[in-house]
């Protein structure tokens, strides 16, 4: 099962004739991925990697029943690409696109709900149901099968996280970047939502960062609807006050006084959840919470 | 980006929102013709990209042309908050009456702009909200609609205005909704708005943050990053397309995200002091990572560089071969330590063992600091 994407999901890919469009899309297929078309416009008929490329998404859904939507498009490129695809009846779309203006992200994603389309992202490094498939750019061999739902903020510690559970033996069910822009389509409850209900995770395991109020709302969905153990981590306990480190949803706005990793920390641990300090840390309090459990 | 209270004000001005007269000086004599131009008394105002500026005496009222030249000498040799003032402005001084909070910005979680208006104005909108909730009147607007004068009217009423103040202030918010909108704004904030003597409403600042993903729809502004980034090496950073982030340490840090750049910040910082914080986001080619190498090796005494990559979107094996090619060039003789890992890994490990880099190939980067410490002592 798994939340999201599985080995049956047909995919496209938006902006495949691009240089990522076309490096992802051999590493999604060498996955396992069930990629039925690719879209770019101005370039229907040509085929890459073995899949035929199409002028716009509705083609693709009318010749190969697409559901899905992976974008390798540029930022400025994302608005009418997303709509397209939401018009012509995709459900789920991955938006790994970075630098996406953010009033663009706020007209996609009232668009998209008002449709009752589910898009993650933008800057999200994907989603993998391990040893099935994945949307997204997130290197497969840093994944290893098994039973710990992984939600990361943060593309590159969504990959170091599951790559020291696996070292230690804890694969994944699904790991899923919901990108760490200051709005993003899908917020993080929403996922621990799905994952509460999917019979194949026992853990979900959280990977947040300074900024924003993800993991602060994520502690009072815990509170109200977990009953599955949770585990946290939280970068950028060291990260200076008012700067932008990276993308810019991590900053800490120190005239708010909302939003610092401390502050994340203390929510979560109010409503029970283990909170690691740094990446290998998750490991431990994994194996702690699984013993008990 | 943020924009300068004179860039507000120019903005503020052809979208129709009522600004007072006001001009530029860098120097002196320079504020002192304008303040004789313009009538006295007038504000000398720093423009600096910071709040706080009355508190620092950025902000002071002067009444004869003495006092305009005294002020400005003093102002354009300040620093607010770090930034050095380079310019003032100089402005009529206006008797109001009472001042108003109005602002739009993002409410981030729900993903929609928030439209904000309070009865109470002059100091920060989070002092207002902390002292006196009861003032502050805030409404979620759906993006697709946006700010109908209706619901502008309702808001003015529920902070007590009436009749034709209520209309002025109404077409006053629908309008920094516009601009809010139209400059892909993150913020668009008027603190204070004041009710003149005459009972006209006039926006006495101008706050205006533009979205840096938006930068390439409003080229037409001819916004330099040079005057608003202080830090030569984060500037630098910004030109290259890269976040850097100067620290007070001396381990350069290279990271392909910001989470891992973050966590190895943490990391570096139980035992050593990095001495900045560096992110490619996912644009990493040869040349980047050249560059990157001669940013991070700019900082005076830096002693060692730890790499931390992964190959997702990013082809770590060309990013090496910059990294390579610099330490060659360039002769690079401090320990460097990289742990690169995913698309492409082992290709890269040989690239950055060729230069006599550290490679640690083990997932955790707190294997490769401890790493990193033992280099530093000569163990390794």
């Amino acid at each position: 099962m798994s939340i999201l994407l599985n080995k049956n999901t047909r995919v496209l890919v938006q902006g495949i004739t691009g240089r990522a469009g076309r490096v992802q899309t051999k590493f999604m297929l060498e996955y396992g991925t069930n990629i039925v078309a690719g879209v770019t416009p101005g370039k229907g008929g040509e085929v890459v990697e073995g899949v035929p490329v199409y002028n716009t998404p509705q083609e693709a859904v009318e010749k190969h029943r697409a559901e899905a939507s992976v974008f390798f498009v540029p930022p400025a490129g994302v608005k009418e690409a997303a709509i397209q695809n939401i018009d012509a009846g995709i459900k789920l779309i991955v938006v790994v696109t970075e630098h996406i203006p953010v009033h663009d992200v706020m007209e996609i994603r009232e668009y998209a709900m008002d449709k009752d389309v589910r898009i993650i992202g933008p800057t999200s490094p994907g989603i993998i149901t391990v040893g099935e498939a994945k949307m997204g750019i997130m290197p497969g061999r840093m994944f290893t099968p098994g039973r710990i739902g992984l939600i990361s903020r943060s593309g590159t510690l969504s990959y170091e996280v599951s790559g020291n559970l696996a070292k230690a033996g804890y694969g994944q069910s699904t790991v899923v970047g919901i990108g760490a822009d200051p709005v993003v389509f899908t917020n993080l409850p929403d996922i621990l939502r799905l994952f509460e209900k999917d019979p194949d995770t026992d853990l979900v395991v959280i990977v947040g960062e300074v900024g924003g109020v993800q993991e602060e709302s994520a502690a009072e969905f815990i509170d109200r609807w977990m009953t599955k153990p949770v585990v946290a981590y939280i970068t950028g306990l060291t990260a200076p006050e008012s700067k932008k480190m990276g993308h810019a949803g991590a900053i800490i706005h120190g005239e708010y006084g909302k939003g610092t990793s401390q502050g994340k920390v203390a929510a979560l641990k109010e409503v029970g959840v283990d909170v690691a300090r740094f990446p290998a840390e998750v490991v431990e309090l994994v194996k702690k919470r699984l013993q008990t459990a | 980006m943020k924009l300068f209270e004179f860039e507000g004000n120019r903005i503020f001005r052809n979208e129709g929102i009522p600004v007072p007269d006001f001009a530029l000086a860098s120097t002196p004599e320079e504020a002192a013709s304008r303040a004789q131009e313009m009538g006295l008394p007038v504000m000398v105002k720093a423009q600096v990209l910071t709040g706080g500026r009355w508190l620092a005496g950025g902000v002071v009222l002067a009444d004869n042309l003495d006092k305009v030249r005294d002020e400005a000498d003093r102002i354009l040799g300040m620093k607010i908050s770090g930034f050095p003032v380079k310019q003032v402005m100089i402005a009529p001084k206006v008797d109001s009456v009472r001042e108003f909070y109005a602002g739009v910005t993002i409410d981030e979680y729900r993903g929609n702009p928030l439209v904000i208006l309070s009865a109470e104005g002059g100091v920060s909108i989070n002092q207002i909200a902390a002292n006196r909730p009861e003032s502050v009147v805030t409404r979620p607007v759906a993006i697709s609609e946006g700010l109908l004068p209706s619901m502008a009217k309702q808001m003015c009423h529920e902070v007590g205005l009436r009749g034709k103040e209520l209309t002025k202030v109404a077409t006053i918010l629908v309008s920094l909704y516009s601009v809010f909108r139209k400059y892909d704004a993150l913020v668009a904030e008027i603190n204070p708005l004041v009710q003149t003597l005459s009972g006209e409403f006039i926006a006495l600042d101008a706050k205006i943050e533009i979205d840096d993903s938006s930068l390439f729809r409003h080229a037409d502004l001819n916004l330099s990053i040079e005057s608003r980034i202080t830090n030569p090496l984060e500037l630098k950073g910004k030109q290259i397309g890269v976040t850097y982030v100067e620290l007070d340490g001396d381990v350069a840090v290279i990271a392909s995200g910001a989470g891992l750049g973050m966590a190895s910040v943490d990391i570096i910082n139980q035992k050593l002091k990095p001495a900045n914080f560096l992110e490619t986001g996912g644009a990493i080619t040869a040349d980047l990572m050249y560059k990157v190498m001669d940013l991070v090796l700019q900082k005076k005494g830096v002693r060692a560089v730890f790499i931390n990559v992964y190959g997702g979107i990013n082809p770590i094996h060309e990013g090496a071969k910059g990294v390579v090619k610099y330490i060659q060039e360039h002769n690079v003789t401090i320990p460097i330590v990289a742990k690169a890992l995913g698309n492409h890994q082992e290709e890269t490990w040989e690239i950055f063992r060729s230069a006599g880099v550290h490679v640690v190939t083990d997932v955790a980067t707190e294997t490769a600091v401890e790493k990193l410490v033992e280099v530093l002592e000569g163990k390794a």
